[in-house]
């Protein structure tokens, strides 16, 4: 028995660390140049269902030149026997010692991870400080939506790679081939001339007399701002049809057919809706074709149709109903996972569902039109109550309703307006004759966290005590039969805050946090606040100088030097009309709101062809 | 409808795979191969796929077996060439026979057979752990815990043991172990355990392979008599 067989027989679901799922590409080591490992920094569960993973280990695998295999952040059981057998991290796929690739690409999901990329980097032997690394040492690099702040983790990473990664692994790749046992600093020199990628390691930040970040100053010979990358013809851009096929039950269990990429509701609070622009559809053709391959090659029996806003897929009720018609006899799943709130979006759930058994679930996000307004969230309580209504009549009993506390400008009346949305809800419910032991209304809520690119860049968190009074509140009105109140803890919110803008600076107070024992932050029972506020104490941050600041316009952001494609006077704009209570229209279909993004970036919006499929 | 016994493997890295996952693993390759498995009626439509004994997390099998039921009639080979091209590396299957309508695979087996290969503990030789076996053995009672829903519980193993003999070979121990399956079984890691409290063993040390499934006749599954093996 080797060291790794003894440990897994003592571990928890020993199949999250040895690989050998269906799908896995193993290639042969000596005969590869250029061998990288993808870091997912939670556990594999969490981690194979990320669509990202399966299309980047698509993309390098593909290669001749190239490798790529897996590797998760170990549960605790299983850290506590690696570090007590002085076991390395190694990969899935090998079993090979994390620090023997050439390139460690992390994806940085959410900010309550970067505990465990530092743990990972721990645990593989790798020197925590890009500047600690010799030539010998794996390249660390990152992407994901927190690459577009990455400053908490500047010290840490040698690359980042900002937007969408399919064509700048490719560049990432002959770099690091051409520069394959050189010198560090002109590796990273190369990297940093490719597009889309940021070393930090050559843009130094000043801060000024009284502590504010002032600006972020380019060394010669790299770009002053990193713009973002974007895929071009995302019908043609290469996807994996062939995904590995877990045998552990992941999160997500079930094949996922992109339908598009990028969303153009345009809510203020939403990340994703602005690092993704614009909005690139498949053709249906292309989708039904990727459907097919997808269900033969996995064997799975749900197909998932992914996008931020699968229901404005503008094909989308011809594509559902060809599905259906194809595989409804199998027996195939279809899924949606993100429904609007609107009767058009209830119906297809029908179409896709014979057996109503689960639930619906509708994101109103506030309470009240008002703030819907500021958020830009264009649904009314006409439009939910209807929704509700067609979802009711058409048999469902559970339907969940998701909602964001603390909301820029929110008052205790918007609160007010969640509890009484929901008891609207339920009044439907019994309108339409759901039986009382079934019918269930569930209210879900977290809190809000500004994000970086999104017209809310400037606002401030809602302070701690303010998030718990108000939880508390709509828990005292959400009481009841039949209703459920459900929330996320607004401590880790608050983290996520401080990381979500945070600069360089945090660095110390990430690394204390991780020497204390903070990781797996995003699973409730291991997320320690104790820890937290001991590590920000013990560098000297006050966290609420970042979670709580309130930005000017002219204030200089720690992300400015990295470019979503985005403008500046777009973002202030939206800031300003969310303050008047104005809203601004959706960008599909040629109604370009002037975001910038399109001419700044030589792109154009692709929605395949007529019909919106949006209700008249 | 056609119902078919798949004798196979599991080792390698599908050795750590639970029961519940490896039943995933048969039924996502029976639809990748397009073999159309029959489907309980229902709610939740469940395969008609049926195990003969679940193995052990961490534990391989050389000889396992599995039922399943197909909507059509189809020649053994090409089950049995359809499923070797469909499953994950640790998954391999051996041979397939059509079987007749008759009671469900589980209830058929009685006792099973493990080989448990591991370092030699200091200062004992072959025949020294015979007589260490021996007394072993020669014990009425051999009490483990076992965890269960309901917290630790204790369990007298000696009557599930059928027989237990160790040989040395290149170097490493080897023990033979017949155990009890179904109500009453003894698991081969409760053995190892209890034995590890007399010698100088350590569980966690030894790589554990299912051998043999047994009928209480003291039958193969796949027929043929267990000794003649
Ligand atoms: S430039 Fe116009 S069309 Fe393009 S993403 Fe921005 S708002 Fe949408």
């Amino acid at each position: 028995m080797t060291d790794l067989e003894r440990i897994l027989t003592r571990v928890e679901r020993p199949a999250r660390y040895v690989g050998g799922e269906l799908n896995t590409i193993i290639k042969d080591w000596e005969r590869v140049p250029v061998r990288i490992v993808f870091a997912f920094p939670d556990v594999y569960e969490v981690g194979m269902s990320h669509l990202g993973m399966h299309i980047l280990y698509h993309v390098v695998n593909s290669r001749d030149d190239a490798l790529m295999e897996r590797v998760f952040a170990p549960w605790i059981d299983m850290e506590r026997e690696m570090r007590r057998e002085g076991l390395p991290l190694f990969s899935l796929e090998s079993h090979r010692s994390v620090c023997d690739f050439d390139v460690v690409a992390f994806t940085l999901q959410y900010e309550l991870s970067y505990t465990n990329v530092l743990n990972m980097l721990e645990l593989a032997g790798i020197p925590l400080e890009c500047r600690a690394r010799d030539s010998g040492m794996p390249l660390v690099v990152a992407g994901g939506p927190c690459a577009f702040n990455p400053e908490p983790l500047a010290p840490f990473l040698d690359a980042v790679f900002l937007g969408e990664g399919e064509e700048a692994l490719h560049d990432l790749v002959e770099v690091v081939h051409r520069y394959k046992g050189g010198g560090r600093e002109e590796l990273l020199m190369a990297l940093a001339r490719v597009p889309g990628v940021y070393v930090p390691r050559f843009y130094q930040p000043e801060y000024g007399a009284d502590g504010g970040f002032r600006r972020i100053v380019a060394q010669a010979g790299v770009p002053a701002k990193v713009v973002k990358r974007v895929v071009r013809d995302l019908d043609r851009a290469p996807y994996p049809l062939r995904p590995i096929v877990p045998y552990l039950e992941a999160v997500h269990d079930r094949a996922v057919l992109e339908v598009f990429r990028g969303c153009t509701r345009g809510c203020r609070f939403c990340q994703a809706g602005a690092i993704y622009r614009p909005v690139r559809e498949k053709r249906p053709e292309t989708l039904l074709d990727q459907a097919e391959a997808l269900l033969s090659n996995t064997g799975y029996r749900e197909l998932s149709l992914s996008s931020l806003s699968t229901t404005d897929y503008s094909h989308i009720k011809e594509l559902v109903a060809e599905l259906v018609e194809r595989y409804g006899n199998e027996p195939v799943n279809v899924s949606l996972p993100s429904l609007r709130v609107d009767s058009f979006a209830v119906e297809l759930a029908r179409s896709v569902q014979g057996v109503r058994k689960s639930s619906l679930t509708f994101a109103p996000e506030a309470g009240t039109q008002r703030l819907r307004n500021v958020i830009n969230k264009q649904v009314t309580e006409r439009d939910l109550l209807q929704t509700v209504e067609t979802a009711f009549a058409a048999g469902w009993m559970r339907l969940k309703l998701y909602f964001m506390l603390g909301l820029p400008t929110e008052t205790l009346e918007d609160v007010d307006g969640i509890a009484r949305l929901a008891r609207m809800v339920l009044d439907k419910g019994r309108e339409c004759g759901a039986p009382k032991g079934r019918l269930a209304v569930t209210v879900s809520t977290s809190s809000f966290v500004p994000k970086p690119h999104t017209p809310f860049q400037w606002e401030p968190q809602a302070p701690l005590p303010v998030l718990r009074e108000r939880q508390a509140f709509l828990q005292g009105r959400l009481k009841g039969k039949n209703l459920v109140y459900r929330w996320h803890d607004p401590e880790t919110s608050f983290v996520e805050a401080v990381f979500a803008r945070g600069d360089r600076r945090l660095a110390p107070a990430l690394r204390r946090a991780v020497e204390l024992g903070c990781r797996l932050d995003g699973w409730r029972e291991c997320f320690r606040f104790d820890l937290w506020q001991q590590a920000f104490a013990e560098t000297g941050i006050d966290p609420g100088a970042y979670a709580y600041r309130s930005y000017g316009y002219t204030d200089a952001l720690p992300w400015d030097h990295l470019d979503s494609g985005i403008d500046r006077e777009f973002l202030t704009r939206e800031h300003a009309q969310a303050l008047a209570g104005e809203t601004t229209r959706d960008c599909r279909n040629d109604q370009c709101t002037g975001c910038g993004l399109c001419p700044n970036l030589e792109i154009e919006p692709y929605v395949a062809e007529a019909g919106t499929g949006a209700p008249v | 409808m056609p119902r078919f016994r798949l004798c196979y493997r599991q080792e390698g890295r599908a050795r750590y795979v639970s029961h519940l996952d490896i039943v995933r693993a048969f039924e996502r390759a029976t639809r990748r191969a397009g073999l159309r498995l029959l489907y309980s009626q229902g709610f939740n439509p469940r395969p008609k796929l049926t195990f003969a004994a679940p193995l052990a997390v961490g534990v391989s099998g050389c000889r396992e077996y599995l039922d399943l039921e197909l909507e059509e009639e189809r020649e053994p080979v090409e089950v049995l060439e359809a499923l070797r091209s469909n499953l994950p590396d640790g998954l391999v299957p051996v041979a397939v026979r059509v079987v007749a309508d008759g009671p469900a695979l589980m209830s058929l087996v009685d006792r099973t057979r493990y080989l448990a290969v591991g370092p030699v503990p200091e200062g004992f030789d072959a025949r020294a752990l015979q007589a260490e076996l021996a007394a072993f053995l020669s014990r009425g009672e051999i009490v483990v815990e076992r965890r269960s829903a309901k917290g630790l519980k204790r369990k007298n193993i000696r009557p599930g043991i059928y027989s237990l003999r160790a040989g040395i070979n290149g170097g490493k121990l080897c023990l033979s172990m017949e155990l009890k399956a179904g109500a009453g079984n003894v698991r081969p890691d409760e053995v190892l355990k209890a034995l590890g409290e007399r010698l100088p063993l350590v569980p966690d040390d030894f790589a554990v392979l299912r051998t043999a499934l047994m009928s209480r006749d003291n039958q193969l599954l796949w027929g043929g008599k267990g000794d003649g093996e």
